[in-house]
């Protein structure tokens, strides 16, 4: 899998081409809009990360170019929050989905693989840990073969745990992409509790073990136990 | 109080102040100067009638020609002597047919051994008559000269203070927002008055400094709301790679704290660039609105948080008020107002939503505020409880109701946090089911 990350921002960068690399992309970093179109140009990417401002110029012309080309790639857009106006021109020429600055690695993580199951466009395509098996299309789960009935929230939130799994999720994480940011902290906290507690229980009852793992009132981890 | 009202009754005032005066200055020296001039020519009358008597003594006997003065020559027997008793009177005068004032010098005069008392009368009409048409004139020309003076004004005030008159209308459209008559010389001004000029100068620089400081303003917010967010993009993401790492607890709880305190640094930033952008006018975007669907979909929401919380929920619609808002800002607007009524609800309590054409009215248990509730609408007032949010909350719904012209009234009574927000003006639409 092939990523492009155009991003002004090199501590930035460094800390998500990191991350996705230990991911398991392969990684390639654009610091402008001139070597992001050479890049682009030369070489086929299954995702891009486009910031939209960039030192000599804007991201949207990365993507308006991709599809003229009619690339299949995925893109992903990074904007500033207030920016609400290039969020929606970037998705009507074509971008598959927008992050907001400043963002999680664990939530751009899981977007990422969104874009690029979508793209690849494999309904057979299921994601699988230990006893679990999602299939993000139909939005069924199974626990050791047998099915398992979430709630919306829940299956978002086992999905997003599936997308990193072995790593640490923060709380705030979590929130924000359960309920973007239109809750308070303090009280989804809570919240986030309670859905765990279900999930739990419901894994557990189908003869999964417990892979949710709290960390310290920081966040959780979702681990297959030793 | 228009300045032309206000010119005109000075002169009004200090005009006939004047006339008044000396009306009465000219009313007391004209009679004075009368009355000596009158005495004089009384007196001279004597000598003359003196002169004639003398010459010719069988005057006393002979028959008067009775107009104009009255002179009556009497033998006197005393011996007495009258000198010059000047006194005033009245008699009918039968030609006129009424009393008319006369001056009537009486003397007596020893001639050919005889005495004789004399008496001179000298009608006094045309002396009052003369100050009374002087008085008149005076009167006219005060007149005269204020009604001049308020058509003088009239069209000075129309002609020389209409480029005062532009210039004011001209502020009054200013908007500094959009500041599009100046930009597109619309604008000219052309007087030919010193102060009126300096004041057109003034008020260009002052316009201009103040649209340069606006867009200032709004620079300085829009790049440093962009110039936080990555180094605390920078700051979190850093932070979440550490969390990875194989660390101690404390490190990691320390860590942890980094990462959150850059996440609410980062919400802070958030809500203050809000502000400051509603501040600037930077949502004019208006939209009818049905906050009956706003306040559903809001809900909907909020329902885990509600059920987590084992609120009762309550909602009654009385209409279904269509408003010219701002979508983005009325929804953030209520999404405020519902998420006070959770957070600082208690368990097991309750919320009521009352929605009629014209007021909003959402109610909640809750423990007393702690602070007074007219601070409530203050930025960074919080009470102890919710470190996690920013505190920003309130303050965010006093602007957009400002923004908007809304009302919003917080009191709290019998056990309840009582919010009201009246739209009575904005209320255009509405249908009572």
């Amino acid at each position: 899998m092939n990523i492009l990350l155009i991003e002004d921002e090199i501590s930035l960068a460094e800390t998500t081409l990191k991350y996705l690399e230990k991911e398991g992309y392969h990684c390639e970093w654009a610091k402008n809009l001139e070597e992001a179109s050479e890049k682009a140009w030369l070489y086929t990417y299954d995702c891009l990360i486009v910031d939209i401002t960039l030192p000599d110029g804007s991201g949207l012309d990365i993507i308006k170019k991709l599809k003229e080309r009619k690339s299949r790639s995925g893109i992903i857009i990074v904007s500033a929050r207030n920016a609400v106006q290039d969020r929606i021109s970037g998705l009507e020429i074509g971008a598959d989905d927008y992050i907001i600055k400043p963002f999680d690695l664990s939530e751009l993580n899981a977007r990422v693989k969104a874009v690029i199951r979508r793209r690849n466009f494999d309904a057979q395509n299921q994601i699988s840990f230990d006893k679990i098996v999602i299939n993000p299309y139909d939005r069924q789960v199974t626990v050791s073969g047998e099915p398992l009935t979430l709630t919306k929230k829940e299956f978002d939130l086992l999905l997003y745990f599936i997308s990193n799994p072995n790593r640490l999720i923060t709380k705030e994480s979590i929130a924000e992409h359960l309920w973007g940011d239109n809750m308070d902290m303090a009280d989804s906290y809570d919240f986030i509790y309670s859905h765990l507690k279900n999930l739990r229980k419901k894994i557990t009852g189908k003869g999964g073990d417990d892979y949710i793992k709290t960390i310290y009132g920081i966040g959780y981890k979702f681990v297959k136990p030793s | 109080m228009k300045l032309l009202a206000i010119t005109n009754r000075l002169y009004l005032i200090s005009i006939g102040a004047v006339i008044l005066i000396s009306s009465l200055a000219a009313f007391f020296i004209l009679r004075s100067t009368i009355n000596n001039e009158f005495n004089r020519k009384l007196v001279a009358e004597k000598e003359h009638l003196l002169n004639e008597f003398k010459a010719n003594p069988k005057l006393s006997e002979g028959n008067f020609l009775n107009v104009g003065d009255r002179i009556t020559i009497t033998p006197f027997r005393s011996d007495s002597v009258i000198r010059d008793l000047m006194l005033d009177t009245a008699y009918f005068e039968p030609y006129e047919d009424e009393v008319l004032p006369f001056r009537v010098l009486i003397f007596t005069e020893r001639i050919n051994g005889t005495n004789y008392k004399i008496t001179i009368s000298k009608s006094m009409v045309p002396n009052m008559d003369l100050i009374s048409g002087v008085g008149q004139i005076m009167i006219g020309m005060g007149g005269l000269i204020i009604l001049i003076l308020i058509l003088i004004n009239k069209v000075i005030l129309r002609k020389l203070w209409a480029p005062f008159e532009y210039l004011l209308d001209h502020l009054k459209t200013f908007d500094i927002t959009s500041p599009r008559r100046i930009r597109q010389g619309e604008y000219t001004f052309d007087s030919k008055v010193d102060e009126f000029k300096q004041l057109n100068q003034v008020l260009n620089d002052m316009i201009k400094q103040s649209i340069k400081d606006y867009n200032n303003l709004k620079e300085f917010t829009e790049n440093t709301s962009h110039e936080i967010q990555t180094p605390l993009a920078i700051i979190r993401n850093k932070a979440e790679s550490l969390l990875q790492e194989n660390l101690s607890k404390e490190q990691l709880e320390d860590i942890g704290k980094i990462y959150e305190a850059a996440g609410r640094l980062s919400r802070l930033k958030t809500g203050l660039s809000l502000i400051s952008r509603i501040d600037n006018n930077q949502y004019i975007k208006k939209e009818p609105i049905n906050l009956k669907e706003v306040i559903e979909n809001k809900l909907e929401d909020f329902e885990e948080l509600i059920a987590i919380k084992n609120l009762r929920l309550k909602t009654t619609y009385y209409g279904e008020p269509e408003l010219e808002l701002n979508s983005e800002l009325t929804s953030i607007l209520i999404t405020n107002l519902i998420n006070n009524a959770i957070k600082h609800n208690i368990k097991d309590g309750l919320i009521n939503i009352v929605l009629k054409d014209v007021e909003l009215l959402i109610e909640n248990t809750g423990t007393p505020p702690v602070i007074p509730t007219e601070q409530m609408f203050d930025r960074f007032q919080k009470t102890g409880d919710t470190s996690e949010s920013t505190g920003l909350g309130l303050s965010l719904v006093k602007k957009i109701v400002e923004h908007f012209n809304l009302k919003v009234k917080y009191i709290y009574e019998k056990d309840l946090h009582k919010l009201y927000l009246t739209f009575e003006h904005l209320s255009k639409k509405t249908s009572i089911k």
